[in-house]
């Protein structure tokens, strides 16, 4: 019978709590939308996506393939992403450069994004540093899967 | 024999056996880079040092001759010590290109140097320039940076092939591996040079910079390419899940074998493994509109058994012609052989093989026919097709091999093909001789089979399945064994055949040349 009674206390005092949190955001929001500045910022959530949230400046996004001075591609066509991926969506395709310093270039470097998880795998095994995840691009829906394959053309971009 | 101790163990090995070999028969492997047991010993890398007790200074495992009750160690703090030195030494001349080079995963040094872990460099110059990509040879290419002056190259070219195209040239830091003026390495040998350097030196132009090695997968097979047989490993990828590549088979390899082939292949057999992949039939192709539809082997079988059946009992055993090729394994041929000739009483079988081609007094044969002495062994005698034997009086006809092209034209041949009531053909090829058949269907490659060859020594080899076969494509063997069950003469003798060992171990039986072979 006490253990009925605590179980309604404790509903009460849950919904005590709720209430208490929506009246305060409310009058903090009301302040914010009269023009007032306070503090305290009033409700949490951001209206995207009209609103965005800066990112985290170790934030993994799109891949970008860096490029040399001349604008060719920096990657060397080590395939080491291909070995270290492990969801298996890079293909690259090695072709010979005319530049000796150079040799190796990729002729094809496909990733598909459709199966990517976003680990950065390949970015830590990259020993040219030639692909990085940090072009703040994080909205990659398409509507076709053959879109989501990213070429070389789209990543050097 | 003598008596001595590596690493505190025991072991009795002949006299005149070296440190390094006596090590490899206890299993303690002793690193070493210009060695290789083709040659002798040269002693040039210095990796190989070992402490033997008694002696002040460290020796050279790979020429240094074992004595009675020597105590050999090869683990010791010293020996360690100046392997680590050895090693520093010859980076201080290799660039560290492993990313583009085609050795990297199978390189010796990038192995050793792993083992020793010397990741930081002491030295503070610069590596000297040098020649990146000076074409040697049609399939070569050196990177002088990368060599570390093993002369195995050198050693092959100077022992095996006795061309003399490279050489060392210069002396000290400027030593070099050079090509003699005017010269190339052209020799049908050249291919082994890429698999000998222990480094990324000399790479194959056909394999360079194609995949990397981690990507492919090695499967031991047997070169079907003339009749010695020689032993090879096929190196595939196997595929990405998410993207096709554009072959299967990216390099051939030797696989040593002391009786046939030593170490080596010829460059015909590493670099003509393009048939693997290309041109290749898949599916089973119908040319006239038979009552049969939506052909499948089963269905082939029973319209070719009822046929041969009805010729059979009509006693027109004459009317059935065979057109065979030496690139049916022994167990191919041995079924054939029984069914063909034996139950039914066929006489005209022909064989149509790849026309004979360049030799020369190593390795390479004239004769493009793996199989031909297995065939010989088992009782067939070569008949060249004969067009006129064959359109004679022929209703029914089973031909084996893409060959037919290589010695007929398609308009000398037709008009005999036409006379033939049924024609079938399997084949792995697809090829503008297949128009002429009624059905052609799509057979499985040696490297795509399990079974055995006989090469023109008289050494039968078995071979086991290297790749899928491709496509809609069968062994012939098993195509033979329903065939055979389906004709219902002997249904009991055919039905154990369920793999090619158990079809050799009744040759084994039955044809005394392949008894001592089992």
């Amino acid at each position: 019978m006490i253990k009925a009674i605590e179980y309604f206390i404790e509903i009460l005092r849950g919904s005590v709590i709720t209430a208490r949190h929506f009246f305060v955001n409310m009058f903090f929001h009301i302040l914010k939308v009269m023009g007032i500045k306070t503090k305290r910022k009033g409700a949490v959530t951001i209206q995207y996506p009209e609103e965005k949230k800066e990112l985290a400046s170790r934030h993994r996004s799109l891949h970008r393939l860096m490029k040399r001075e001349n604008g060719k591609p920096r990657c060397v066509a080590c395939m080491l992403c291909v070995t270290a991926c492990p969801s298996e969506c890079i293909y690259v395709e090695a072709a010979e450069d005319p530049d000796l310093e150079i040799q190796k270039y990729p002729a094809k470097f496909i990733i598909d994004l459709s199966r990517c998880c976003f680990c950065g795998f390949c970015v830590e095994a990259c020993p040219e540093d030639a692909i990085r995840m940090d072009t703040d691009q994080i909205e990659l829906a398409q509507y076709s899967r053959e879109d989501l394959l990213y070429d070389l053309d789209k990543l050097i971009g | 024999m003598v008596k001595i101790f590596i690493d505190e163990k025991p072991l009795e090995v002949e006299e005149g056996t070296t440190v390094l070999n006596a090590a490899e028969q206890a299993g303690i492997d002793i690193p070493h880079l210009c060695y290789h047991s083709a040659f002798l010993p040269e002693g040039n890398c210095r990796m190989c040092l070992v402490e033997i007790e008694g002696l002040p200074k460290l020796e050279l495992a790979c020429s240094t001759q074992v004595r009675e009750g020597m105590k050999i160690s090869t683990k010791s703090e010293k020996v360690i010590e100046a392997r680590k030195g050895v090693l520093e030494f010859l980076l201080a001349e290799h660039p560290l290109d492993c990313p583009i080079c085609d050795k990297a995963g199978e390189c010796k040094l990038q192995d050793y140097y792993e083992e020793y872990g010397l990741f930081e460099s002491q030295f503070e110059e610069s590596k000297e320039k040098r020649e990146k990509r000076l074409k040697i040879g049609k399939n070569l290419i050196l990177d002088q940076e990368r060599c570390i002056l093993c002369t195995r190259c050198v050693r092959f070219l100077r022992d095996v092939t006795r061309t003399h195209e490279l050489g060392v040239f210069n002396r000290g830091i400027s030593s070099e591996i050079h090509i003699y003026e005017g010269l190339s390495v052209e020799n049908n040998y050249s291919g082994n040079l890429a698999e000998i350097c222990p480094v990324g030196a000399i790479t194959d132009s056909d394999f360079r910079f194609k995949t990397r090695k981690w990507f492919l997968k090695k499967e031991e097979s047997i070169c079907p390419l003339c009749s010695r047989g020689c032993n090879i490993y096929i190196e595939y990828h196997p595929g990405f899940p998410r993207f096709s590549v554009p072959k299967r088979v990216y390099r051939v390899k030797s696989r040593e074998n002391q009786e046939v082939n030593g170490f080596w292949i010829c460059d015909l057999g590493r670099y003509g493994y393009s048939y693997i992949d290309e041109g290749r039939l898949n599916q089973i192709v119908e040319n006239v509109n038979h009552p049969l539809s939506e052909l499948n082997l089963e269905k082939i079988l029973l319209f070719i058994s009822e046929k041969l059946k009805r010729l059979y009992h009509m006693k027109k055993t004459s009317h059935i012609a065979l057109i065979l090729n030496t690139w049916l394994s022994n167990e191919e041929l041995f079924l054939i052989n029984k069914i063909f000739r034996i139950d039914l009483n066929v006489e005209k079988i022909f064989f149509v093989d790849p026309p004979e081609g360049e030799k020369d007094d190593f390795l390479l044969t004239s004769e493009r026919t793996p199989n031909k002495r297995g065939a010989e062994e088992i009782g067939f005698d070569f008949k060249p097709l004969d067009l006129e034997t064959l359109g004679n009086g022929t209703q029914f006809l089973m031909a084996f091999g893409p060959h037919l092209s290589h010695h007929f034209s398609l308009t000398e041949i037709k008009p005999v093909f036409d006379k033939i009531e049924t024609k079938l053909l399997f084949t792995s090829f697809s090829n503008e001789m297949n128009a002429l058949f009624d059905i052609v269907f799509p057979t499985a490659l040696i490297a795509e089979k399990e079974g055995s060859l006989t090469n023109l020594e008289g050494k039968v080899q078995k071979f086991s399945q290297a790749l899928m076969p491709l496509g809609e494509s069968q062994p012939e063997w098993k195509i033979m064994v329903d065939l055979a069950k389906k004709l219902e003469v002997n249904f009991n003798f055919y039905r154990q055949f369920s793999s090619p060992e158990i079809i050799f171990q009744e040759m084994g039986k039955e044809i005394t040349f392949f008894e001592k072979r089992k």
